[in-house]
């Protein structure tokens, strides 16, 4: 039989416990260039697919000690086991049997005797699927968040902006310079990762996703990939979370008489475009737009009026009569032509929710 | 009989055309070693009424001869299935005793067009 009819070749575990039925499908497979392995019964097929990695499985019903609805049952609840395909081989009057097996999680089947060509087309298109799932799960690793995975996902990998109603926010600490030139690199990074770690916690918690780490700042989205429900709310209660933490990390710097550090956070909502960018290699969810930029003024004006805290006029209207807010008034942001009116959020109040 | 009647020769042609002499020769081996166990098993499993056994090993003998065409062995094999489905290991006894007299037909019919090659 020619070779190059066979496009993809995979690694196959032909699960079967008739030594003839076994034999004849191996040299099938092998045929179509393919690296078969057998298993005799179900127990055998789950060791030898918990021992190494399968491409696919082919498997017979009706065998001893563990049949082939106990280890499709087995598969689906195993997450490393659970996307390899499997291929019924069953007898003509097996069907009741293998609309099962198929509910359950098998991808296809072969009545026995087993056609040699139909052999072949099922095994390909079910290796190019898995080919295929493959491919985009390798996609999805390269993607930072738990939630642009599941964007992703659910979207089909459809690549390209859209504009998207959003809640963004800067926040970076201040005087960093000083403090990494205080102390020793090693000391600079450990700080650098607490952080981190304490305002993924605040920002994640309030369903935020932090899209963008630079340094010692930190760019998070509330609303998108995924649509939030209270954004503006959510991100300012991940805001006093977040100095809450700093002041409890501070402490503990304290206690070990390292520096204190202290952050300034802007938030600002409405319209940003949205979309994945970066090379196919390596790429990125991404918001940018106007909304984006007042976010960023925000949080470097917080310098200037030295409070923690700063959002936007659409922030504030977003939030719910528990949070206390100040005006600082209009303010001219560096690069904007038009005055925006500024809101701080005062720090170590008790929400009313 | 003569060995169409017990193994259907287009089916056992496009077995040699698709594995060759040497691996048909391999694969009649491993059903005449394999099949008297497999059997034995039926007949214990028919004395002992233990339906589930008695329903798998004839599901074994039913797909395995199906490869070499053998349809009258493979549909009788698959008769003594459904009896063991049902439960119904009573009716058994005649179809298992002509099985076991069919096979050693079967195995000389498949040696006779092995080696008419």
């Amino acid at each position: 039989m020619p070779r190059e009819t066979a496009p993809i070749s995979g690694h196959l575990l032909v699960v079967d416990d008739n030594k003839v039925n076994r034999l004849l499908l191996g040299r099938s497979l092998e045929q179509q260039g393919h690296r078969v392995d057998f298993a005799e019964n179900g127990r055998q097929a789950l060791e030898a697919l918990r021992a190494q990695p399968f491409d696919l499985v082919l498997l017979d019903i009706q065998m001893p000690e563990l049949d082939g609805f106990q280890v499709l049952e087995q598969l689906c609840h195993d997450l490393h086991l659970r996307d390899i395909p499997v291929i019924m081989t069953s007898a003509l009057e097996e069907l009741d049997s293998v609309a099962k097996c198929i509910e359950m999680g098998a991808e296809d089947y072969l009545t026995k005797p087993v056609n040699a060509i139909l052999l072949r087309a099922r095994i390909n298109a079910s290796l190019e699927k898995k080919r295929l799932r493959d491919q985009q799960r390798e996609l999805v690793r390269k993607f930072a968040t738990a939630e642009v995975a599941e964007d992703l996902q659910a979207s089909g990998f459809a690549l390209g902006g859209k504009f998207v109603e959003a809640t963004a926010m800067f926040s970076d600490i201040r005087s960093f310079t000083t403090i990494a030139e205080s102390q020793s690199p090693a000391d600079t990074i450990e700080l650098l990762n607490d952080y981190y770690t304490l305002m993924f916690e605040a920002i994640t918690g309030q369903g935020g996703v932090v899209n963008q780490m630079v340094g010692d700042g930190l760019m998070a989205i509330f609303g998108a990939p995924l649509p939030l429900e209270n954004r503006c709310e959510r991100s300012v209660l991940a805001a006093l979370e977040m100095i809450e933490m700093i002041e409890l990390f501070n402490c503990e710097q304290e206690a070990q008489s390292k520096p204190r550090i202290r952050i300034g956070i802007g938030i600002a909502s409405g319209e940003v475009i949205a979309g994945y960018t970066g090379t196919l290699r390596r790429a990125t969810y991404t918001c940018v737009g106007d909304t984006v930029n007042r976010a960023a003024r925000l949080e470097a004006h917080t310098k200037v009026v030295g409070e923690p805290i700063l959002i936007d006029e659409t922030t504030r209207q977003g939030l719910s009569s528990g949070i206390e807010t100040v005006p600082q008034g209009p303010v001219q942001l560096k690069g904007k032509t038009d005055e925006v009116q500024v809101f701080s959020v005062p720090v170590g109040q008790k929400v009313r929710r | 009989m003569s060995t169409e009647s017990i193994i259907n020769p287009v089916t056992f042609g496009e077995l040699r055309a698709m594995t060759g002499d040497e691996f048909l020769g391999e694969l009649i081996d491993t059903f005449c070693t394999e099949t008297p166990s497999i059997i034995s098993d039926l007949q214990r499993a028919l004395a002992e009424g233990d339906a589930d056994t008695f329903r798998r090993a004839a599901h074994s003998i039913k797909s395995s001869s199906a490869n070499f065409g053998a349809v009258p062995f493979s549909a009788l094999a698959r008769e003594l299935e459904m009896l063991g489905r049902e439960h119904n290991l009573a009716q058994a006894g005649d179809k298992v005793a002509r099985l076991v007299a069919d096979y050693d037909q079967l195995v000389r019919a498949l040696r006779e067009l092995q080696h008419a090659s």
